[in-house]
């Protein structure tokens, strides 16, 4: 069940090379048929006379909230809103489910997650728009409920696929805003402190991916040159998820320094990841390891010959 | 249900804090489940090994990580499955110090000398499929 959401909804409907069968997956999660979709055409001809009748009670609704109206500005803008409503519904009842009606309902998502209008506001809104139009298609078939049932089932839908489509957006962007907090804090300099003559302290924090093992290769050589370092103490208690890979930039680092005629002692690995890296087949004489910090700075002392 | 936590816990692998949340998680269930700190701190390992390689290799994927009941009493499963291009060839990728990119080649044969069960299926073309599983020792 929740492979079929997360890797074919969420995950696919972007990826071009299985967009195809993205969409018919998509369609086929909420349950959307080619009769549903043929259905509602049934009111393309009467759309734009029923969006008026819904569309004015469905902003005298928001606006007598707060919360709703204080995202329109004046008559102006909720008019422009009202025809791109009527537009909306016009879709609603007679475009094609196809990648531009996707494309489209995304980008309605976008502009109300950017405009701050929230989740609750969102589906609150949307729902009290299917609730009228249900009345109004109550009223039109009155004398056919079974076809009205129908016909409103149909748009319920489709109405969950548009809501699902633009609350993905919402996601998204703050799955990018994540993102690049994150890519802000792995470029945050790492500190080279001299500890004293010859003997340089760099305490390592967050995750070492490979952007960030790269700078602190940088950050080791440069420190080494320009303080003329002889011993450094690679301090990675602050470093989370050590593994191989992060391990082997740590190699990769204290060899170059190596190279660049300076020792290196790595402080900061617990006990149990000690262990762990060893049987993984982490060698700990690449490493040169010292317990904890104070030990560290002993054996990097000890290495100056003090 | 063991100790409060969920049966099955499945989380999306795409960067490097997800192998980090992956790996805490699977510590934690450790943790809960009551193997030894140094056990944790394995299966801790193998969650981040296989998590790397998902990111590193296939872009995304997903991680599963279970508990399960046996005879011999409980346990972890971890299985790690992405669509990336997968292993052309198993037997070598198990071996250590093989390694198509430029790592320690430990990732996959450290995994399986971690865990107590593993096993790995692959297709060229079709990505990778590793399950791997710690039994708690008394």
């Amino acid at each position: 069940m929740s492979d079929v959401v997360s890797s074919s909804i969420t995950g696919n409907l972007a990826d071009t090379t299985t967009h195809a069968n993205a969409l018919a997956d998509a369609l086929a999660w909420f349950d959307i048929t080619a009769s549903d979709q043929e259905e509602r055409r049934r009111l393309s001809g009467i759309a734009e006379q029923m969006a008026g009748e819904i569309i004015e009670a469905f902003y005298d609704h928001i606006l007598s909230f707060d919360q709703a109206s204080k995202h329109f500005q004046d008559e102006e803008h909720i008019n422009r809103v009202k025809r791109a409503q009527v537009r909306y519904f016009e879709e609603f009842v007679s475009a094609d489910i196809d990648d531009a009606y996707i494309e489209n309902r995304r980008l309605i998502g976008r502009i109300h997650e950017q405009a701050g209008v929230t989740p609750t506001l969102y589906i609150g809104a949307y729902a009290f728009y299917m609730h009228r139009l249900g009345h109004v298609i109550l009223d039109k078939l009155a004398e056919k409920p079974e076809e009205a049932f129908r016909l409103m089932l149909a748009l319920l839908k489709i109405s969950h696929f548009d809501m699902s489509l633009a609350l993905e957006t919402y996601v998204e962007t703050r799955e990018e805003t994540i993102q690049n907090r994150e890519r802000e804090l792995s470029e945050l300099p790492t500190p080279v402190l001299k500890l004293r003559e010859g003997l340089l302290l760099i305490p390592v924090v967050g995750t070492l991916d490979s952007h960030r093992a790269r700078s602190l290769t940088v950050e080791l050589l440069e420190g080494i040159r320009e303080h003329r370092a002889q011993v450094v103490v690679l301090d990675i208690t602050g470093v989370a998820g050590v593994d191989s890979a992060v391990a082997n930039h740590l190699i990769q680092s204290m060899s170059a320094a190596r190279l660049m005629g300076a020792a290196s002692v790595l402080t900061g690995i617990s006990a149990e990841v000690a262990q762990a890296l060893v049987k993984i087949g982490v060698s700990g004489q690449q490493l040169n390891t010292a317990g904890d910090l104070q030990q560290g700075i002993k054996i990097a002392e000890k290495l100056i010959g003090t | 249900m063991a100790g409060g936590v969920p049966d099955i816990q499945l989380r999306r692998i795409t960067t490097d804090s997800d192998i980090v949340a992956a790996r805490k998680l699977g510590r934690n269930i450790a943790e809960s489940l009551g193997f030894s700190r140094p056990d944790q701190a394995l299966v801790a390992t193998a969650i981040s090994e296989l998590a790397r390689n998902i990111v590193n290799y296939a872009g995304k994927g997903e991680i599963q990580i279970a508990v399960i009941q046996d005879t011999k009493g409980a346990g972890i499963l971890v299985r790690a499955s992405d669509q990336g291009p997968g292993i052309k060839d198993l037997s070598k990728a198990m071996q250590d110090g093989f390694s198509t990119g430029n790592s320690l080649g430990l990732g996959l044969p450290g995994t399986k000398r971690i865990m107590d069960e593993f096993d790995i299926s692959s297709q060229p073309g079709e990505g990778v499929l590793v399950v791997a599983a710690m039994w708690c020792k008394p």
